[in-house]
């Protein structure tokens, strides 16, 4: 089995000189298919900065960073949006739709966006929606939809076709603790059927659902909770 | 956690023996908190001296007897529900203990100790998320809301390691 996602020996330094600040590692970590991995700790300790490195939107100082098994550093510009089209989903707070698309057209837009064919994409979409079990409300506009509800539209869109790959940034932050708690246990479902997941997460309630907790401090993996295993789910719990 | 309230609580809703007082508060608690059936039979015989149950038919029928609650009992267990749960003193918590013992002694291994508590109940959460995802809400309620309230006690143990790891680091950067 190999890793979708993989971080060996990676720093990211910004600025330079005697003005250099080290914002993340070096950390080596990786995240098998199926796999939900939280990332905690204080503001500040780089959870932001391995999310943004994660997602191949910005590039390590030093070190290497795998998607798929592709090192990114390899690829250019043009195959990295293309990766991160068709391999990465993402989660934020808030903001996640676009206002004047359905549901179904929000999640059907990656897809769209790489070229596949309208019903092809709507299709897809619709599969999305049903896992997260909002198919009644494929047709409904953000604006009608409630904060958990938006968040599993985020969720399906992260997912939607052939997407492997989840980072999430405190997606339950602003939802009340049902609607958080239905947004993990869906985002939990969706990696025991096989997807992967990055979370970052200052709610310990909500790291319980992962498979690891990594806790970061000054940029670094703290040594006693460097990789508590907090699920361990062996692969016949699992389904796979 | 209230004996004597627990069994007025079942009485209310029907008369019965000790056995099935156990048993009843054992499934409605979802089994956290097993009873004695020496214990039972201690507080009903308290219950019955203070006037807030009684024997229903033949007394003296020893462990068969049927008990059902009185007017005086059910007051007692309205002042019970009515009232909010005392937190004060503060219950003995070993962790606040051995933390605020280890900076008190200023030894070098507080962050260490922080950090093994941490994967240690970030593990115990993990145990009953997973519970409570196999959990069905609708059928097993009481089970699921106990898992609730563990969790959450859990995660307010973390949220303090947090704080602790906070403060400490900014009293060492003055």
């Amino acid at each position: 089995m190999s890793a979708i996602l993989e971080f060996d020996a990676v720093t990211r330094v910004h600025g330079s000189g005697p003005a250099a600040v080290r914002a993340l590692g070096p950390v080596s970590f990786a995240v098998e298919p199926g796999e939900l991995v939280a990332i905690m700790g204080p503001s500040g300790a780089g959870k932001s900065t391995l999310l943004a490195l994660a997602g191949a939107l910005d590039q390590p100082t030093q070190g290497r960073v795998s998607i798929g098994g592709v090192d990114l550093a390899t690829r250019s510009r043009d195959e990295l949006a293309s990766l991160r089209r068709r391999t990465v989903g993402y989660v934020f707070q808030a903001l996640n739709l676009l206002p004047g698309l359905t549901a179904l057209e929000n999640v059907a837009l990656p897809l769209e966006l790489d070229g596949a064919a309208l019903a092809a994409a709507r299709a897809q979409a619709s599969e999305a929606l049903a896992r997260v079990r909002l198919g009644e409300l494929a047709q409904r506009f953000p604006d009608e939809l409630s904060g958990g509800e938006q968040q599993r539209v985020a969720i399906a869109r992260a997912f939607v076709g052939q997407r492997a790959l989840l980072l999430a940034d405190e997606p339950t932050g602003a939802l009340d603790s049902l609607s958080g708690e239905l947004v993990m246990r869906l985002l939990r479902e969706q990696c025991d059927a096989g997807r992967s997941a990055v979370l970052v997460t200052h709610d310990a309630a909500h790291a319980a659902w992962a498979d690891r907790v990594l806790h970061l401090r000054d940029g670094r993996f703290s040594d006693a909770a460097r990789a508590t295993l907090v699920g361990a789910r062996n692969p016949a719990e699992r389904g796979a | 956690m209230s004996v004597r309230n627990s069994l007025l609580a079942i009485l209310a809703a029907q008369p019965t023996h000790g056995y099935g007082l156990k048993a009843d508060f054992e499934r409605n608690t979802s089994g956290a908190w097993p009873l004695n059936i020496g214990q039972v039979y201690t507080t009903l015989a308290r219950l019955e001296r203070d006037g807030l149950v009684e024997p229903q038919g033949a007394s003296d029928d020893g462990p068969r007897q049927t008990w059902r609650i009185t007017d005086a009992g059910r007051g007692e267990l309205s002042r019970w529900f009515g009232e909010p749960v005392e937190s004060d003193p503060p219950p003995r918590d070993e962790l606040a203990i051995k933390v605020l013992l280890a900076i008190a002694a200023d030894r070098d291994d507080v962050s260490a100790i922080l950090d093994a508590q941490r994967a240690a109940t970030l593990e115990r959460m993990g145990e009953l998320t997973r519970q409570k995802q196999r959990a069905d809400p609708e059928r097993e309620l009481p089970w699921v809301l106990l898992l609730d309230a563990l969790i959450l006690k859990a995660k307010a143990e973390l949220d303090w390691i947090e704080l602790c790891e906070a403060r400490l680091r900014e009293r060492s950067q003055r």
